[in-house]
């Protein structure tokens, strides 16, 4: 028996000597660091210019605020899109239902680097969508110039790029709601709209809620999108993230300190937006 | 007598010995330009050096700076044998990683080697008696700008002597030429055109000594100002590198404001154009004022882990410590050698045919002894992003005036940096 468990630890120690290594000990060892000043060489015990700093630099407020901007505007619009995404795709009356659910979920498959070029490509002065805007009578928009075309433009590529992804796992949840709920409905003479919303989204609450969770998360660590797209969260610092501001303090001005800092709050933010998606979950079920 | 032969066999197998004795291979990160004048100078290298096999990799500006340090966090691992690095961005890595890179004058770095160099290129490289890079280039600042558009406006650039002349001729031209606009400046992302006007007005981000804050002081105020001043007027757009390129490819901007280094990114992205360049000196605050600046401008490193560091040497002090290799970068890609002797070589005098018959080079060169150093210091990431975004802002109207912006970019700046702002 002892032998047995010596044997499951003796497996199990080369993963965890790794996860001590690379997992454990950087997270212990930057909660350290981000009381230290690291603006040069000889690093020196000073909270007041990381912890301190958060407080008072404009620039952490910023990509705070572009975050949490994002959050409240693209994740509803994202969740909403994937619902009708969803219903659309789970109707009797749809063809070719591989070729679409596929469709729909490919923008996850295709690489970063390869969609934002692509996105770059149609939003500039010449691009596709300022070809259509113009003919269709509307002013041409520089939207890498402009603070809130740009910040569109990131909106409307994360929304692309993971609205399908959240619809597939919708898709899922609204097939586990069993067919006689809606007979019984129908029987009752229940129009398909009231059907929707007090059958389908009352049932879904749960799946919902587990997909924007996981938006949330991936929202708090935008980096991709802001980082390619619209070059380095220009224009200006206008679409820098939480994520984009960490990198760039860890490792475009190598103050490690302050970006320990930063990573531990945005960490907090995450595990504070997770305990009221909890605690909205609970009362669910009350 | 047998005694002084043996010592002349000796010495004479030892000065050519350190020539022959290198072998192997040496790797190079660089960007663009600057990546292929390196490749240009293998040859010459060879014909000294056969054994060495020179690799260099083009990877980009920004990823070799951030390959970089992210090699020197790890201790030196994955980082090739020779590193590029601009003058302006290099003391964040001497004063954060002093043992990332190899001391040059334990390789053969001597005073009189260094001396061969201008002042204002060394004070950033040599740091704490060490010397941690050898100037490569520099980028006296000029004004490229198309021929005929400036011919079909009748503007003569030579009466172009204050930015108010500037902007009186970038009116008249983009009348004349429906399409084109009188330059472009990276404000979405950059601070070139600030940093070379501030420059030019004997301002910079920090003082010359790098301990206390300058960029609220008239100079750079002066430069924000016309920044603002020749956006409002219509005559400046945003254009990243990449888009400035495409512009000059695509005949759609008439003037392009940068480093003498921008000579062979021109001649070299749009060879089809030969005879429609041209060059100028930078305009001034006012007609009389100074019209020298430099923008960038870089140096080579070696790295401490580096496993063949003799014959990195070799290379390096060829490339940059001979005119040989200086003026074939010259040539082939419009490098500026900062090594002072490869100045006086008879091509710096030709006219260039892709230049309509000019002889640019006398044209930019002569304002390099005007050049006021302007530090990097390690804080220059921290104050120039601070600056790019402040200036946004700026352009957008978001501040009463250029002061303004000016003081809350120097706050920012000393929180950051820890700093005092400059009196």
């Amino acid at each position: 028996m002892r032998l047995r468990t010596r044997t499951a630890y003796a497996f199990l120690t080369p993963y965890m000597l790794i996860f001590l290594a690379f997992w454990i000990w950087p997270i212990i060892n930057s909660f350290y660091l981000s009381f230290l000043n690291t603006r040069s060489a000889n690093w020196t015990f000073n909270p007041q210019v990381t912890w301190g700093r958060l407080l008072v630099d404009p620039a952490f407020s910023n990509a705070l605020w572009n975050t949490l901007i994002i959050l409240i505007i693209q994740v509803p619009i994202m969740i909403a899109l994937a619902i009708v995404l969803a219903s659309l795709l789970n109707s009797p009356m749809l063809k070719a239902r591989g070729l679409f659910r596929f469709a729909f979920f490919a923008p996850v498959v295709v690489g970063e680097v390869a969609y934002a070029a692509m996105f770059r490509l149609m939003f500039n002065e010449f691009g596709i969508v300022n070809k259509f805007g113009v003919s269709a009578g509307l002013p041409s928009v520089s939207w890498f110039s402009d603070p809130t075309a740009a910040m569109a433009v990131i909106i409307i590529a994360v929304t692309w790029r993971w609205a399908g992804y959240n619809a597939i796992i919708i898709l899922a949840g609204l097939q586990s709601i069993p067919d006689d709920v809606y007979e019984a409905a129908t029987l009752d003479g229940v129009s398909k709209l009231r059907q929707f919303f007090f059958i389908t989204l009352p049932l879904l609450k749960p799946v919902i809620l587990l997909c924007v969770v996981l938006s949330v998360i991936g929202t708090m660590q935008l980096f991709a999108e802001p980082f390619l797209i619209t070059n380095r969260g220009g224009p200006g610092q206008e679409t820098e993230t939480l994520g984009l501001f960490l990198y760039r303090m860890g490792f475009n001005t190598f103050n490690f300190g302050y970006a320990s800092a930063i990573a531990y709050t945005i960490a907090a933010l995450a595990i504070a937006i997770s305990l009221l998606n909890l605690w909205l979950g609970k009362e669910r079920t009350q | 007598m047998r005694n002084i032969l043996t010592c002349a066999a000796l010495a004479l197998a030892l000065s050519s010995g350190s020539a022959l004795a290198q072998s192997g291979e040496i790797s190079i990160w660089s960007w663009n330009i600057a990546a292929s004048s390196l490749k240009s100078t293998v040859a010459g290298f060879n014909k000294q050096f056969p054994d060495v096999k020179v690799t260099v990799e083009d990877l980009g500006n920004q990823q070799t700076f951030d390959k970089m340090l992210a090699g020197c966090a790890a201790g030196g691992v994955g980082l090739p044998d020779i590193i590029s690095v601009e003058n302006h961005e290099s003391e964040i890595f001497w004063s954060q990683f002093p043992d990332c890179f190899a001391d040059l004058k334990t390789l053969g770095y001597t005073d009189e080697i260094a001396a061969k160099f201008p002042d204002f290129k060394r004070t950033e490289l040599e740091v704490n008696g060490k010397a941690y890079a050898m100037p490569w280039d520099s980028g006296p600042v000029a004004m490229f700008y198309r021929r005929d558009f400036y011919e079909k406006a009748g503007i003569d650039p030579a009466s172009i002597k204050s930015w108010d002349d500037f902007i009186a001729a970038g009116k008249k031209l983009q009348e004349a030429n429906s399409g084109v606009t009188m330059t472009q400046a990276d404000i979405n992302g950059d601070s070139e055109f600030f940093r070379m006007i501030a420059n030019e007005q004997g301002c910079g981000y920090f003082a010359a000594d790098g301990q206390s804050i300058t960029v609220n002081q008239p100079g750079c105020v002066t430069a924000l100002e016309t920044v603002k001043k020749l956006k409002d007027a219509g005559l400046l757009i945003a254009g990243t590198w990449d888009e400035k390129i495409q512009a000059n490819k695509a005949g759609t901007v008439a003037t392009q404001m940068y480093g003498g280094w921008y000579e062979g990114t021109i001649r070299s992205t749009a060879p089809d154009m030969a005879g429609k360049w041209g060059v100028y000196q930078m305009p001034s605050a006012s007609a009389d004022g100074p019209r020298a600046a430099n923008l960038g401008g870089s140096a080579l490193a070696i790295s401490a882990s580096s496993q063949n560091k003799e014959a990195a040497w070799a290379y390096v002090n060829y490339t940059l410590g001979t005119n040989e290799g200086q003026v074939t970068m010259l040539k082939d890609f419009g490098l500026v050698p900062s090594l002072l002797t490869a100045l006086d070589d008879p091509y710096v005098k030709e006219a260039l045919p892709y230049w309509g018959g000019q002889a640019v080079w006398v044209d930019i060169l002569s304002t390099l002894p005007n050049v006021k150093p302007s530090r990097g210091t390690p804080f220059f990431q921290d104050a120039d992003k601070i600056l790019v975004a402040t200036q946004l802002k700026y352009l957008n109207g978001e501040f009463a005036d250029a002061k303004a912006a000016l003081d809350e970019v120097a706050n920012q700046v000393a929180g950051a940096t820890g700093l005092p702002i400059a009196q």
